[in-house]
């Protein structure tokens, strides 16, 4: 009986959320969970509470029996400084490989590093350190001379190189002695784009590396197993989900939360057609996107400072200004477990949560420009299309207890630009929420699962329809 | 060897892809390393893509007539961006009208390009004269 039981867990920064699952024939049931405070000093505490908590109900069950699945964003999750050549290619790419592999890019670095992007990298301590730049074959000069500041920075980090290939056993031998791994070029020739290979190796430096340093090694211990970075696990529940649930090809996922905003989609970036042009990357099907100044705790004064226009906008409909929302932020993004009773405060958090919703899709669509050239006029398009995107899932603490799609919806937003411009931002989508917050505890099982962890997540969502009253 | 880099790509809002599809596979076939931008290239993408790829030359085509525009400045925003050696070639309809090749030939070396080329050019023969700046370029 215990074979069949899977026991997924989520190691939070504020919670350890466990899900108990029964894998029944070809479906995931949820059986039981179980949610405790993280216990940041030994994240092994809260682990072993959530775990006999989870499995409470089951006495004749072993802890030790059950496959543990888990994943991790505790003591600031994954951290990326990303290294490139010039800011709009190599750079753009890294970045994207950084956040498709679960990471948040703490800094971003072009051209040769200087003395100031290397105490900049001190001072951010990343868990590693993304090292591009070139074509294969291309750009040797800025690589290596950066190869040797990185060589003489000796910063703790794990560097993975993934540039110019053809210099790559001279990038090693500059770093030798260093913590160095090596994955294919993200962008083996200009416009192309191939993150896959980093991606895997970055998640192998998280099992095998950077575990210890976040003091999971316990939990490793106790499990037999490394965990996922949190937003990988969502990344692969998301890929999962539209490669194999009918109708969910075209969808997205928005995860807010009190640091945060992370945007999935899954949707071809780009459709063609007549006298549409495609200019710069062409970006994945498959895509994640994370903005650290769009959160609405931690993040909610950069949020305010980032977004003021549309907030000062939103909040003059309401009769309200700016100065009350900046006090606001200042107390909650120091109240980081702040939940509002009063009206004020669930005003202005729903107020600040439009924000996150509207700034994350519009900065992870593209869009598209009317141009008139000689030969008639003409569309350029620039980033992700994601107007096919047919539905869209609320994820995280605010967007799964939605009462309706009135605030996903925001992601529809047309943005405020000039007529020829078009922010090509999802349309009209069926909106969803996380109700009863699967994600990320399925995405752990979409790896050794993909087909029943698929279904058992779009099953568990809540139809969302439009307001109310 | 590594078969030679070339940066190649129609400038501004120029949308004629057929030309720019045949120097591509000449230029292939040619034994270079052809980085393609294809049409309604920029400026800073094709300096971006040299950067990148560590290519010899940038081959800008225009044939709308307002390549005068578009290439103004290239040259010193290659310099800018550490592109210090980097052959500009430039060929196509560069410029509206009736004006006399040589006048058209004259403002682009003004600005800077090394090579300038008329509507109706031999591709082996350029092939051959961008071999050789290539070679004299190295040394």
């Amino acid at each position: 009986m215990a074979d069949r039981l899977l026991l997924s867990v989520d190691i939070g920064s504020t919670y350890t959320k466990a899900g108990l699952f029964l894998a029944d024939g070809e479906d995931l049931r949820l059986v039981g969970r179980a949610a405790r405070p993280t216990t940041v000093d030994d994240l092994g505490l809260g682990f072993a509470e959530v775990r006999s908590a989870a499995l409470a109900g089951r006495p004749g069950v072993r802890p030790e029996d059950v496959p543990v699945y888990w994943s991790s964003s505790a003591r600031g999750g994954l951290k990326i400084a990303a290294v490139g050549l010039t800011p709009d290619l190599t750079l753009s790419v890294a970045r994207m490989a950084a956040a498709s592999a679960g990471g948040k890019v703490v800094r971003a670095f072009s051209y040769e590093l200087a003395d100031d992007d290397l105490a900049g990298l001190r001072a951010v301590d990343p868990d590693i350190i993304l090292f591009t730049g070139g074509t294969d074959g291309g750009n040797t000069r800025v690589i290596l001379h950066n190869a040797a500041r990185l060589a003489e920075a000796a910063l703790p980090a794990v560097i993975l190189y993934a540039g110019n290939g053809k210099v790559r056993d001279r990038v090693v031998d500059i770093l030798r002695g260093r913590d160095v791994v090596t994955a294919a070029n993200v962008m083996p020739e200009v416009n192309v784009i191939d993150i896959e290979p980093a991606r895997d190796v970055i998640r192998r430096v998280f099992l095998e590396r950077i575990v210890d340093g976040k003091g999971l090694s316990s939990v490793v211990a106790a499990t037999g197993g490394g965990p996922l970075p949190t937003p990988l696990a969502v990344f692969e529940l998301v890929r999962t989900i539209g490669e194999r649930v009918p109708d969910w090809e075209d969808f997205a996922l928005i995860d807010m939360g009190g640091a945060t905003t992370d945007f999935y989609s899954h949707t071809e970036a780009f459709h063609g057609g007549d006298s549409v042009l495609l200019r710069g990357l062409r970006e994945p099907k498959l895509k994640r996107t994370v903005e650290g100044d769009l959160g609405l705790r931690i993040s909610a004064e950069a949020l305010v400072r980032s977004e003021a226009a549309f907030l000062e906008a939103r909040l003059a409909a309401d009769g309200s200004d700016l100065d009350d929302l900046r006090r606001y932020a200042a107390d909650v993004s120091r109240a980081t477990e702040f939940l509002p009773a009063a009206d004020r405060g669930r005003r202005l958090d729903a107020t600040l949560a439009a924000a996150c919703v509207r700034a994350a899709s519009l900065r992870h669509a593209g869009v598209l420009q009317r141009v008139f050239t000689p030969q008639g006029g003409f569309q350029v398009q620039r980033g992700k299309d994601l107007r096919r995107v047919a539905r869209l899932v609320g994820s995280g603490g605010y967007l799964s207890g939605a009462a309706d799609s009135a605030l996903l919806l925001e992601a529809c937003a047309p943005g405020a630009d000039d007529p020829d411009t078009r922010h090509l931002v999802p349309e009209a989508p069926a909106c969803y929420a996380d109700a009863e917050y699967l994600i990320p505890l399925v995405g752990n099982l979409a790896t050794d699962f993909p087909a029943a962890a698929a279904r058992a997540a779009v099953a568990g969502l809540r139809p969302l329809s439009s307001r109310a009253n | 060897m590594d078969a030679p880099r070339v940066v190649l790509g129609v400038i501004g809002a120029d949308c004629h892809s057929v030309g720019n599809k045949i120097l591509d596979a000449f230029f292939s076939e040619a034994g270079f390393h052809v980085v393609n931008l294809g049409v309604m290239v920029s400026q800073d993408e094709f300096l971006d893509a040299a950067v990148e790829s560590d290519a010899g030359a940038i081959l800008v085509s225009s044939l709308y007539g307002h390549g005068l525009i578009d290439c103004e400045g290239l040259r010193q925003k290659a310099v800018e961006r550490g592109l210090d050696r980097i052959l500009l070639y430039a060929g196509g309809n560069l410029v509206v009208g009736k004006t006399a090749f040589e006048e058209v030939e004259r403002k682009f070396k003004a600005m800077g390009f090394d090579r300038v080329f008329p509507p109706q050019v031999d591709l082996a023969a350029v092939a051959e004269l961008l071999r050789k700046d290539l070679r004299s370029r190295k040394n």
